[in-house]
């Protein structure tokens, strides 16, 4: 038993493999980025999402991650334009990755209103990268140094990423195994009707029988999608129906770039030769290369306490990455109602949730009560995602007291009246109305103050 | 070792699966209601086509068509009054206001497509009318409707003021285009306000009588963008400027229950509580799909075809009791609404509590029953 842990470990950590994977990955991966940040910009969402906002609404413990402003905005979107490129061409790597995975995960921390899933994944691929030598092989780096140019690295280089696909999907399944989304085929039975104007599949939309077919569908792709990637034998087939099925999701539902990252992080699962005959391609037709590349044989060493650095971080990193999904259980009550223990967890299309939040400022000295004007405040998107998730609530009713106690009201009472609806429940009375909010802690403990979910 | 890992996921999927099977079921140990059967072989698209098109042909198209009319008239009336300026005309003056400012109340919903290229909804009604700022353009002779401060110095709000509100009675009223200093530029100010009311519903009656519809009906989708999405959410906006400007704001709800009485829509005309009523029934209608032509296919067929529930009924039941409720409450309100704020704040708040219940199910359950996003802007999602 000892013995083959042992193995087990040597086989999937230290076994030198052969580099190409990383290379095709770094390539592919700083593509889908470059295209993603440009498009962010050409949509204007940097204006709209953390320029033009007043107030924002930042992860617990990350208070201090701010907006730069207009210049510093635009700034740190170019700064990821160019680590993007860096990367794909592999120039400067370490610097370019680490440069990338700062900026774009400053960005997302600044606004949890635009917290995606895919943006989170994005920052965890872009984390990971910086740890394994990507750069070392058909890079920049390389031609103007060919000293640095390895072939081969251990093994763990390329299965971190494999390890982590197949968590994403995995947890994606189990988050689908649920009576929502088996039983009542929520929220699919209401977003396919509204798609049956869709070319050729349209008419179909409306049944209730593929309502069931997607559903059931959806949770087995996740559940068994990345171990059919990591099957030799099936790894093809299964590639073909990573293809389909993303391509489906992109053309039904508006998820941005998803789609796209998946179709191209799940490259790697791919053998060394594959990817070797992708380089080969690109050598050959891209760059009108004549002469067959020979690779140097030459190993990548890392220093025995960098290695030790890493092995902790990366089992740090997957003991989180394991944990993290789970914490919901720690949660008294429905999780999609409460949403104490949902992000972070690839918890990707469970809900059709909506609300309606009215918040109220009370004088005690007068007496006096004024309903606040959301939009005055917040944008409808911000508006939209809070009026559905407690933390926001309370995150916004703190920023009104603080905007009434600055007009000169000692101990304003914020209370709340919102509704929300779940997955077709039709809406009801979601916290607590007469709680002053003003007063309520944020932790990471379960807020009393959400009143818990009965389904009729 | 493959086989031990797929094994291990499977053994572990069916324990989470039973896991979160037992879980659902704990939490539905409230009092339960038999839910309709629904069978796989149901069908739960609906025709939105359909009711695109009787929204466009039998309720949008005659609104737009019938404000242009009132435009004109209102302009007409203006013109005749300037020419030779008199009691009777101005008599008949008020009526073509009052005449238009009503009909606007079933068109100015339409926010979207050629109504929100011009800011259609702003420019006619942006209230309450800044007198300062009217008596400003009217004495420097000056007036440029492009000028964000001239948005409420314009429409029917500042109309409302010249016609109703420039002296107590109408011999006061007329004595300020006869015989006043500024007569003879408050006159050409009139005519300045109701030309450019003329010309913007002209355009957008137009657009809407010719290759409009076309367009509207061909998005027939649910995305952002969608006909279908973009009505409901001006539908649900439009309500809020009910809600909010027409009962809210003034009796005191956005300012630490200090009344602003002025604030109301049609202060001086004094037909708030009149305006409040027609504008609730054109919503009414509009999620109705109702018409001259009849009862058409509308908002609520839609929920009913997709079997809307709350609580145990349809939805669709619930959200037109609740326009009932909130006509029954508005119907307490009485004009002048100014004055009622003033000697009866409570009956005006409790009008403005009954219309907020309103604004849940269409903002929140009807939008959600029919996945569409209350959202204006757009983003992705995950």
């Amino acid at each position: 038993m000892l013995i083959s842990a042992k193995e087990l470990i040597k086989k999937h950590v230290l076994t030198p493999a052969h580099i190409a994977p990383l290379a095709v990955l770094r390539i592919a991966f700083g593509s889908i980025m470059l295209i993603s940040t440009i498009r962010f910009l050409l949509k204007g969402w940097v204006y709209s999402f953390y320029i033009k906002p007043k107030f924002h609404f930042t992860f617990y413990g990350f208070d201090w991650v701010k907006p730069f402003g207009p210049t510093g905005m635009y700034v740190l979107f170019g700064l990821m334009v160019v680590s993007s490129v860096m990367v794909i061409a592999g120039l400067l790597y370490k610097v370019a990755s680490t440069a990338f995975f700062l900026t774009f995960t400053y960005v997302e921390l600044i606004d949890k209103t635009t917290y995606l899933n895919h943006y989170y994944f994005v920052s965890v691929m872009a984390f990971l990268l910086i740890l394994v030598p990507a750069g070392r092989y058909f890079s920049v780096d390389v031609w103007l140094k060919p000293a640095v140019e390895v072939s081969n690295v251990p093994a763990w280089t390329i299965n971190i990423f494999k390890l982590q696909l197949i968590l994403v999907y995995f947890f994606a399944g189990i988050s689908k195994l649920n009576h929502d989304w088996l039983i009542d085929t929520m929220p699919l039975k209401i977003w396919l009707p509204g798609l049956t104007n869709l070319w050729l599949v349209g008419p179909l939309l409306g049944y209730t029988w593929v309502a069931y077919a997607f559903s059931w569908f959806g949770a087995l792709f996740d559940l068994t999608i990345g171990f059919l990637l990591l099957k030799r034998s099936t790894r093809k087939p299964a590639y073909v129906m990573v293809i389909i099925f993303h391509i489906f999701t992109a053309w039904f539902f508006k998820i941005g770039m998803f789609p796209y990252i998946m179709i191209a992080a799940t490259l790697i699962f791919f053998s060394a030769e594959t990817h070797k005959n992708m380089i080969d391609y690109l050598r050959r037709f891209w760059f009108r290369q004549k002469i067959i590349h020979t690779d140097v044989n030459r190993n990548y060493l890392l220093k025995e306490a960098w290695a030790k650095l890493i092995y902790g971080v990366l089992i740090i990193h997957f003991t989180i990455q394991v944990l993290l999904p789970l914490r919901y259980l720690a949660y008294p009550g429905k999780l999609y109602w409460t949403e104490e223990g949902y992000r972070f967890s690839w918890r990707v299309m469970l809900m059709e949730k909506g609300g309606t939040i009215f918040f109220y400022v009370k004088d005690p000295a007068t007496g006096g009560q004024t309903e606040i004007v959301n939009s005055q405040y917040l944008s409808q998107f911000q508006e939209t995602q809070m009026s559905t998730q407690p933390d926001m609530i309370l995150q916004f009713a703190h920023y009104l007291a603080g905007r009434y106690r600055a007009k000169g009201i000692k101990n304003p009472v914020v209370t709340a009246q919102s509704y929300v609806t779940l997955n077709g429940s039709g809406s009801r009375l979601y916290i607590d109305s007469t709680v002053n909010l003003a007063n309520e802690r944020e932790s990471f403990g379960h807020k009393r103050w959400i009143l818990p979910f009965q389904k009729n | 070792m493959r086989k031990f890992i797929v094994l291990t996921a499977i053994a572990f999927s069916a324990l989470v699966l039973i896991q979160s099977c037992s879980k659902s079921s704990d939490n539905n140990t409230g009092p339960t209601t038999t839910t309709t059967t629904t069978t796989t072989a149901a069908n739960n698209s609906f025709d939105r086509k359909a009711m695109l098109t009787n929204m466009s042909t039998n309720i949008i198209v005659p609104a737009y068509t019938a404000f242009q009319t009132a435009a004109s008239n209102l302009d007409a009336a203006v013109t005749a009054f300037n020419t030779s300026p008199d009691a009777v005309k101005l008599s008949a003056l008020q009526t073509a206001f009052i005449v238009a400012y009503k009909q606007w109340q079933t068109t100015g919903t339409f926010e979207l497509g050629p109504a929100a290229v011009i800011n259609f909804r702003v420019n006619t009604n942006t209230y309450p009318a800044d007198i300062n700022q009217i008596n400003a353009n009217v004495s420097s002779g000056t007036y440029n409707p492009n000028l964000l401060a001239n948005l409420a110095a314009k429409g029917l709000p500042a109309l409302d003021f010249l016609l109703f509100g420039v002296g107590t009675d109408n011999t006061a009223i007329l004595s300020q285009y006869t015989t006043d200093v500024n007569a003879a530029k408050r006159k050409t100010y009139l005519a300045a306000l109701t030309t450019e009311m003329k010309t913007n519903a002209t355009t957008v009656a137009t657009a809407w009588t010719s290759t409009y519809p076309a367009t509207f009906i061909a998005a027939a989708g649910t995305d952002a963008g969608s006909s279908t999405a973009l009505l409901v959410n001006e539908l649900v906006y439009d309500y809020e400027i009910l809600k909010n400007f027409e009962v809210g704001i003034p009796a005191g709800t956005q300012s630490m229950g200090i009344t602003y009485p002025a604030k109301v829509q049609a202060y001086y005309s004094k037909i708030s509580v009149q305006l409040a009523t027609a504008h609730l029934t054109a919503l009414q209608n509009l999620y109705l799909g109702k018409s001259m032509q009849g009862d058409g296919i509308g908002l609520d067929d839609y929920l009913n075809k997709v079997n809307a529930q709350k609580a145990g009924t349809s939805l669709d039941a619930t959200v037109k009791a609740q326009f009932a409720a909130a006509m029954a409450k508005l119907q307490t309100l009485t004009d002048p609404l100014s004055d009622q704020i003033k000697s009866s704040p409570a009956t005006v708040s409790a009008a403005y509590t009954e219309c907020q219940k309103l604004t849940v199910l269409l903002k929140t359950d009807m939008t959600s029953a029919l996945g569409i996003l209350i959202n204006y802007g757009d983003n992705d999602g995950d």
